[in-house]
């Protein structure tokens, strides 16, 4: 186990070093000029000039490069062009709105999405079974930004109940905290929530069908019995990869949510350091999104030891 | 507030970003600051006065001055300023070319000595087309103007607040208690600061239809540019308040490529001009014709040098026939004709699309360049033809301010090549450009407006699409905000 992980920890920096200079050479040959946005429409060309000039942005694309390269070797990684703000200072302050949506929507997500796949495959065609065909054709048609506008109207216009946007730091109360992400992560879950609920139908279908369950009904074995310690833990690695991927996907791209509700999150930085070009931000969120992304998959990995013995690093 | 752009750089000298600049103004103070009629007023300067033979200043700031760190603004630091400021504005650059000595006379004194009279100096120093002479603290002042400033300390009615900071999110001002405001009224970005609000907090709200719910639910105050698809929807809540700040508007200028085919033919440029239906453009714009003038003048309409000049190019709905006529005489054979079209800002994109449906009905070889804002600027310095990467057309607005303004604003520059993008080249109209700094009257600029705007318009680097302003909306418990053309300054303003 232990030599596994250490496997894959140095597969996780081989991710990064690659993900690192594709996004580098990517962002260098794209369309576009840091320079000239920061100077500002009405700048004169010689103004974008002198701010290219400081940026060193003029020097060859080998040593711009390399210079990066080894600063974010000794964990620098780098200052905004923008807000002249070390990089990675500003992704841990958006790391926090980011991860509390994204905790909070597979909270809610695993919870609706796996007890609403566990009774429809257990009363298949019952009722159960035709409010999650409901439930999954509109949690995947409905995109999350017409959700979380209907939800805005309802709960926070119509009746007041709930903020209509913005973010409190958890520090400052467990209670705002709270209240500005539950629009979010109502809006979110519903497509994530869909997604597990006919994952995990469809995992426990195919397990329910399997002889030794059939054998453990006929032994007398209670429903919850029969479903949570027979069927469940058989259906659990496919549900698991499920959940991993959908929290990885949610660290970097929840950023329409992020939008419609104000959450200043990791999805929001990069998206307006890519209308920005600051380059050091984009790069320093692609590499450690990367970073999260295989050790979060090296985590569902281990977990699946839990779930069925027979599976050994 | 939910204002419009994203505050990213705090340093207005070092980016002539517009949410800097408003940033600039609530925690910087100017030496002068311009009036509702765009007239230079004294506001951190007290007194001052012109030497006899007109070319010595004097400056002497008024009492109370103080920085935020409670140290004494001295005239040490407005030298610094001065000359930081003069490494990027054109107006800048102007002084400090025609100045023999910018020099601190004691602590609260200062002079410029100039090697021949400057008319419009007190205006050049009140000036925010380009970068604004905002005052900063000496040590922050000796910066290179390419090196962004890291401290917010100014000496400005409002103090930043770095612990409340969320960049992306929202900035927090508070009230300045220590800053002593001028006794005038306030008037324009002049007169009395006087702040009535302990604190404002600028929302960065990336999502309009997620402002506009904020503001509905009383989340926010103040919405600065409300789309205008969701302006009836505002009009209807007994709430909110929609106000024309601004009323001098925005021009949509098209600028074209003077150095690449088609356009390096003047009787190119001249077809597009006669061409334009400005009002199908407004129509795209805005649906409201309230918020929508056609507009002639490159000096625009509101300014004290707009004027009808050599206008007679204009007619409602174009001249399809005449822009033929000229596009043949330019010999026009086909070429390639490529239009920038930033897809992230919907009025520039919408008003492109409709340009190249124009372009393509009086037979122009028109073709769009989506792309980002971002992409835009750069491909706009290519000065190659389109077949490596240049281009041909692109449109930018520019406020009513700016066009009043030719020494610091790009768009009235005809130097060629190591102008403004577009690059066109008119020896004739430079002169007259370059005599109005001396020019110490407003009838005489006026007279000299026309002379410029006769040529302008003979050289046609830019063609104007009409022009069109933007009310803001506000809760209705918010009033006394003052309207200034693309800034909005946060003195005088009061909650109820």
């Amino acid at each position: 186990m232990a030599a596994y992980v250490l496997r894959r920890s140095f597969s996780a920096i081989a991710v990064m070093a690659m993900v690192g200079i594709f996004v580098f050479l990517l962002l260098r040959l794209a369309p576009g000029d840091p320079a000239a946005i920061i100077a500002g429409d009405t700048a004169t060309p010689a103004m974008v000039a002198g701010i290219r000039e400081k940026l060193g942005l003029n020097e060859p694309l080998p040593i711009q490069f390399f210079q990066w390269a080894l600063s974010v070797l000794s964990g620098d990684f780098g200052t905004s062009i923008f807000t002249q703000r070390p990089v990675l200072e500003l992704i841990v302050q958006r790391l926090e709105p980011t991860l509390s949506l994204s905790i909070l929507t597979m909270m809610l997500s695993v919870s609706v999405g796996v007890s609403f796949g566990i009774f429809a495959a257990w009363r298949t065609g019952g009722i159960v079974d035709r409010l999650l065909a409901v439930f999954s054709a509109l949690g995947y048609s409905v995109p999350a930004f017409v959700v979380g506008y209907f939800l805005i109207y309802f709960f926070a216009i119509r009746t007041d109940w709930l903020p209509v946007q913005g973010y409190e730091q958890i520090d400052r109360g467990l209670e705002p905290w709270f209240v500005h992400l539950i629009l979010p992560t109502i809006a979110l879950s519903l497509a994530y929530g869909a997604f597990i609920a006919r994952i995990t139908r469809a995992s426990m279908l195919e397990v329910l069908s399997e002889d030794y369950v059939r054998t453990a009904a006929a032994k007398g074995a209670s429903s919850s019995a029969m479903l949570f310690h027979h069927a469940l833990k058989n259906a659990g690695v496919p549900i698991l990869t499920v959940i991993g991927i959908s929290f990885a996907y949610m660290i970097g791209g929840v950023v329409i949510t992020e939008t419609v509700f104000n959450i200043p999150g990791v999805g929001r930085l990069v998206v307006n350091a890519i209308s920005n070009r600051d380059y050091p931000i984009i790069q320093g969120v692609l590499i450690l999104t990367s970073g999260l992304y295989v050790v979060i998959n090296l985590m569902v990995d281990l977990a699946y030891t839990l779930v069925d013995p027979r599976i050994r690093y | 507030m939910a204002m419009a752009g994203a505050l990213g750089s705090f340093d207005p000298i070092f980016t002539t970003a517009t949410i800097t600049t408003s940033h600039g103004l609530a925690i910087y103070d100017t030496l002068f600051s311009l009036d509702s009629k765009f007239m230079p007023q004294p506001q951190m300067v007290g007194k001052w006065g012109l030497s006899d033979d007109k070319r010595t200043y004097t400056f002497e700031l008024r009492d109370g001055l103080r920085w935020h760190d409670s140290s004494v603004v001295t005239a040490a630091d407005c030298v610094a300023s001065i000359h930081r400021w003069g490494q990027v504005d054109a107006g800048g650059m102007m002084l400090l070319e025609r100045a023999k000595h910018i020099s601190k006379k004691d602590e609260k004194s200062f002079t410029i000595e100039l090697k021949e009279p400057l008319g419009v100096l007190p205006d050049v120093l009140a000036s925010i087309s380009g970068s604004t002479l905002f005052v900063m603290r000496e040590k922050d002042a000796n910066r290179p103007a390419t090196e962004q400033v890291t401290a917010n300390i100014g000496s400005g009615p409002f103090r930043f607040n770095e612990d409340l900071a969320k960049p992306g999110a929202s900035f927090t001002y508070d009230r300045n208690e220590q800053y002593v405001p001028r006794k005038e009224s306030a008037d324009g970005l002049a007169g009395g600061k006087v702040v009535n609000i302990d604190r404002v907090v600028w929302d960065q709200i990336a999502d309009q239809q997620t402002a506009l719910a904020a503001l509905q639910a009383g989340e926010i105050d103040f919405f600065e540019q409300p789309p205008a698809d969701l302006l009836p929807l505002l009009k209807n809540d007994p709430n909110i308040e929609l106000e024309l700040l601004d009323k001098t508007g925005s021009a949509m200028c098209l600028r074209m490529n003077c150095l690449q085919k088609p356009f390096d033919n003047v009787k190119a440029r001249q077809a597009i001009l006669h061409l334009i239906d400005q009002e199908a453009f407004l129509r795209v714009v805005t649906p409201d014709p309230n918020y929508a003038h056609a507009v002639t003048s490159i000096f625009g309409n509101d300014t004290p040098y707009s004027n009808g000049e050599n206008t007679g190019w204009y007619k409602k709905g174009g001249d399809p026939e005449k822009a033929k006529q000229l596009l043949k005489e330019a010999g026009y054979a086909g070429e390639k004709v490529v239009i920038l079209q930033p897809t992230d800002i919907a009025l520039t994109s919408n008003a492109m699309q409709l340009l190249a449906n124009m372009l393509r009905k009086i037979g122009i070889n028109a073709e769009l360049a989506p792309s980002d804002w971002g992409a835009l600027t750069a491909r706009r310095r290519n000065k190659g033809p389109v077949e490596e990467g240049g281009w041909s057309m692109f449109m930018s607005s520019w406020s009513d301010y700016y066009l009043g303004e030719p020494i610091g604003t790009s768009l009235h520059v005809m130097n060629g090549e190591k102008g403004w993008y577009g690059w066109p080249k008119n020896d004739d109209y430079e002169a007259l450009r370059k005599q109005w700094p001396d020019v110490s009257t407003v009838e005489d600029r006026k007279a000299l407006a026309r002379k410029m705007q006769k040529i302008y318009w003979e050289v046609v680097p830019t063609v104007l699409l009409g022009e069109y302003t933007a009310p803001i909306a506000r809760r209705k418990t918010l009033t006394g905000l003052i309207g200034f053309p693309n800034l909005q300054p946060m003195w005088k303003m009061k909650k109820a």
